[in-house]
């Protein structure tokens, strides 16, 4: 509890570091003013009459090629004037046809239908427009942002508002199985680039009403829709505010996937290891969010972002619960095994023959000899050269279309398995290894960018100085791992700090019955309490 | 806000200097290929005529192995040996393990070695001068076995090519770690030579090696030391007397006689202790008690064994035949050599430390003259598949 605390302390002291850093960027958006002209002039309120409105919006959207006006005359005498506006593609013009034109010309055609005691905006508003989804503008910025946001604006001669019809057209691809996150056993939905969809797909899961959606809108410029899920009763008050507090704090012109917000909400944004988690699945959000972590969606990107994210989850996975608990624990243990293997094994083989022949046995010995014999470099030029000659392929290989991919695949075996061996340029065990390595880190997918890098820092420190160098570089790492917090939750709970009742999900995965409580370490209430200030003013005191 | 910038430099520039100190002092200076050092195999080492050291390794060579490994080799043609023999003299081993690298191209490495074989002549001048490099040493083995050459020299048997293993010093290894289930010979390795060298209650025993033939080596018997100096040696089956009374035989096989014939016991388990009987603060008598199981391995002829009554009767023709190998043992340590290879010393030393010391300097003198009392109770177990040999007129 006191170093929660302590935490909470420090992110306190953290705000003013944030505030500055805001700061700076107001200063940048500021050169940018005149991108930004827009702004400026929007706060104004909507002319009265439909001529102006015509041509303020005409001249704003100038070079809009998808920007529709469409005026409606109608009523006695041609008195009632409109103008319908919106971009095209973005609203369903079929159900803007049916449900706000039509029902608009037969009720202003049709005198006996009129109510002539309120006003024609209260009249469209409450009895003429077939739609649920009707909201106000009020002034031209709120105009100019729901126009830009896909939504039809009605203006009425005479009316300083406007009215806002929600009928936007549903867009984008189906909801599929995510190529990121395959599993054998559960749900194939995935998330899709649609904000709306995603919040149902979760809806969908939990039918609760404490599951809160709170919408906010982020970037200067793409004005992207931006959640944030939790659910109350369930989810850490702090961290929910925390969420908030930094998502508030971004000021940035775009945002154009949720790995733009996790680079500026992120707790410690230098270092190797992920601080915020995401997820294309939504069962394993579901699960997430029972836990009491809160997820933030992010409009047009299908990866939504969980936090706090530690990092025993990067070796959890959502099938791990829908399986006997003790093939989950042996995966676990293996996956911690992997994770250890992809970034020790290259340096391990390097101080093994650089340093350390005493520990090797002699039948081993002579088995390594041999591989070494007549190749030309020492074993970190050549642990480098395979390991990048690695990392290449698998970086061709995803940004090559798929088809060809397979070529690539081929040329890759041949070449790095087959042919540099037989040309004396690495030895076999080497590429042994490499692969080893290569498979190994793709087990623990969400650590595979800081496996990548740290494995390189291991080579190094191998080839300085053995397993003493791997031993200190381990120590620096850990010593890193174990001061790295998550929106305050310590990144490797439950062991540091030892967290007991939480240890039934963490290398071993108890049985779903008897998981009775959620993690503990994610509940921490009162974590910014006076109460820990105190007691450390009284500790210095004393 | 500046005071802060500052202190961040000065914590940036002592983490920068320390670290590269760190790295400086230790730097690389350790790192060796594995292509760039010589597995040593085994090791011999001599005493020339005029007191120079004469040093013998067998080197690996890698690739070769791999490829008679692997049952082809590449390119096929001139096959490489698997290994070869240097030696070269030397004031001191060391001296000569470093003057060799003007013959030999890459450095020695001695983790890999095997087997340590020391020469008769270096023998009888004593091995604690040549062994003192193999304590020192951080790189030396020490589990290595230590091997005492007869009727050859270290070097001759050494260069010895056998078919059984591509590799001499693995072939010998086996030889001589296969004693676990024969106790024929004695097997040391190098950190219990050290231990007994440096205990006046004991006296070291070496396993012996000779050469059987032209591809082949023998590992049978044991070199007896007196004060680091070769006293004798003991023959195969006084060898597993004083095995048998040191109790450290695993398994062998001993023949009796018996009706009509023979009997092989294979002896299963057997435990030894030695011990000294005191009568007025002087020892009057040494005892050694053996008990050990056996099993009926073979019955070369006629008789029965479905009685207790025969069984004990084998009971005790083997306990007897036991006695009388440790006696020989006895006999040669006390009379021939006057060397208390069992450690009797060692258990006055424990027990009677007052008189130890009194006696420690010419402890081996004493030994010679006790009188040894051994009894061996033996067991049989098993008689195996079946009671008695098939009856040819039944």
């Amino acid at each position: 509890m006191y170093a929660v605390s302590r935490y909470w302390l420090h992110c306190k002291m953290g705000d003013k570091d944030m505030l500055g850093r805001t700061r700076k960027r107001n200063r940048m958006v500021k050169q940018n003013a005149h991108i930004d002209n827009i702004r400026n002039d929007t706060n104004e309120p909507i002319p009265q009459t439909i001529g102006a409105v015509r041509s303020g919006l005409q001249e704003i959207f100038t070079g809009c090629s998808d920007f529709v006006l469409r005026e409606i005359v109608c009523g006695k005498d041609s008195s009632i004037r409109m103008l319908v506006v919106y971009i095209n593609g973005f609203v369903d013009k079929r159900v803007l046809n049916q449900d706000v034109v039509r029902p608009i010309l037969d009720y202003f055609s049709n005198a006996k239908l009129q109510d002539k005691r309120n006003p024609i905006y209260e009249q469209l508003k409450e009895c003429v427009v077939n739609n649920n989804d009707i909201k106000e503008a009020e002034n031209m910025q709120q105009v100019m942002e729901n126009i830009v946001s896909g939504e039809a604006l009605l203006f009425i001669d005479g009316e300083d508002r406007a009215l806002v019809i929600g009928v936007k057209a549903p867009q984008g691809r189906h909801v599929e199985e995510p190529d990121t996150e395959v599993s054998i056993r559960g749900a194939r939905e995935g998330f899709v680039e649609n904000l709306l969809t995603n919040t149902t797909l979760i809806r969908k899961r939990i039918k609760n009403p404490n599951l809160k959606l709170e919408i906010m809108q982020l970037g200067e410029q793409t004005k992207t829709d931006i959640c944030i899920c939790y659910i109350k009763g369930i989810a850490n008050e702090e961290i929910v505010r925390e969420v908030r507090e930094r998502l508030k704090k971004i000021k940035t012109d775009a945002i154009l996937d949720s790995g733009y917000i996790e680079q500026f909400i992120s707790d410690s944004r230098l270092s190797l290891f992920p601080t915020v988690g995401n997820s294309e699945k939504c069962d394993k959000l579901a699960g997430k969010l029972l836990e009491g972590r809160v997820a933030i969606f992010c409009d047009g990107t299908p990866y939504v972002l969980t936090v706090p994210y530690l990092f025993i989850e990067s070796i959890q996975v959502s099938e791990d619960y829908y399986d006997h608990a003790f093939f989950a624990t042996f995966m676990r243990l293996l996956r911690l095994l992997a994770l250890l293997v992809s970034n020790l094994l290259l340096g391990m083989y390097v101080a093994l023959v650089g340093f350390h022949h005493t520990v090797i046995p002699f039948k081993l010995m002579i088995t390594l000899a041999a591989s070494r014999q007549g190749i030309p470099f020492s074993p970190i030029t050549e642990a480098v050269l395979m390991i990048v000659a690695f990392e290449l392929l698998r970086e061709a290989g995803v940004r090559m279309p798929r088809p060809i991919g397979q070529a690539l695949s081929i040329v890759g075996a041949i070449v790095l398995g087959e042919a540099s061996v037989a040309a004396g340029i690495s030895s076999n065990l080497m590429v042994i290894i490499v692969a080893i390595t290569a498979v190994c880190s793709f087990v623990v997918p969400p650590l595979i960018r800081a496996t990548m890098l740290i494995r390189f820092v291991f080579l190094a420190a191998a080839n300085f100085l053995g397993f003493f160098g791997i031993s200190f570089v381990f120590v620096a790492v850990f010593v890193h791992l174990c001061r790295l917090r998550s929106f305050g939750i310590p990144y490797m709970a439950p062991f540091s700090p030892l967290t007991a009742s939480d240890f039934k999900d963490s290398l071993v995965v108890a049985p779903i019955w008897a998981m009775v409580t959620r993690p503990k370490i994610l509940r921490q209430e009162n974590t910014k309490g006076a109460a820990g200030v105190k007691r450390q003013e009284a500790r210095l005191k004393r | 806000m500046k005071c802060r910038k500052d202190k961040y430099a000065v914590k940036i520039a002592t983490l920068a200097v320390s670290s590269m100190v760190f790295l400086l002092l230790t730097g690389c200076w350790n790192n060796r290929d594995l292509t760039e050092i010589n597995m040593v195999t085994a090791l011999g080492i001599d005493r020339t005529e005029d007191g120079k050291v004469l040093l013998t390794v067998q080197v690996v060579e890698p690739a070769a192995i791999q490829s008679t490994a692997s049952g082809k080799g590449k390119g096929g043609g001139a096959q490489s040996k698997p290994v070869f023999v240097e030696s070269y003299e030397g004031e001191t081993v060391f001296d000569a393990l470093r003057s060799m690298l003007s013959i030999v191209d890459k450095k020695l490495f001695l983790s890999t070695a095997q087997v340590l074989i020391l020469g008769e002549r270096l023998s009888k001048n004593g091995i604690s001068e040549a062994l003192d490099f193999f304590q020192r040493n951080h790189e030396v083995e020490y589990e290595m076995d230590v091997l005492v050459a007869r009727n050859a020299t270290p070097k001759e048997i050494l260069e010895m090519e056998t078919d059984i293993d591509p590799i001499p010093a693995v072939y010998i290894k086996g030889t001589i770690e296969n004693t676990v289930s024969r106790a024929k010979a004695k097997r040391t390795i190098l950190l219990d030579l050290i231990k007994d060298m440096g205990d006046s209650g004991r006296q070291p025993v070496i396993g012996q090696v000779e050469k059987a033939g032209e591809k082949e080596v023998r590992t049978e018997g044991a070199a007896v030391f007196r004060d680091g100096k070769l006293a004798g040696w003991l023959d195969p089956y006084e060898t597993r007397g004083y095995l048998f009374a040191a109790g450290k035989v695993k398994s062998t096989i001993v023949n009796i006689p018996a009706d009509n014939g023979k009997i092989s016991m294979e002896v299963i388990r057997s435990k030894g202790k030695i011990n000294a009987e005191f009568k007025n603060g002087e020892p009057a008598m040494l005892t050694v008690r053996v008990g050990l199981e056996a099993n009926v391995g073979e019955y070369e002829g006629k008789g029965k064994l479905d009685s207790p009554d025969d069984l004990h009767k084998l009971e005790e023709i083997l306990g007897d035949e036991v006695k009388k190998e440790i006696r020989r043992a006895l006999d040669k340590a006390q009379k021939d050599y006057s060397s208390d290879i069992f450690g009797f010393g060692t258990q006055l030393h424990k027990y009677h430390p007052q008189y130890w010391k009194k006696v420690k300097d010419d402890w081996n003198d004493t030994f010679s003259k006790l009188p040894v009392d051994i009894k061996v109770d033996a067991k049989i177990r098993r008689t195996g598949v079946i009671k008695g040999p098939i009856k040819k007129d039944g």
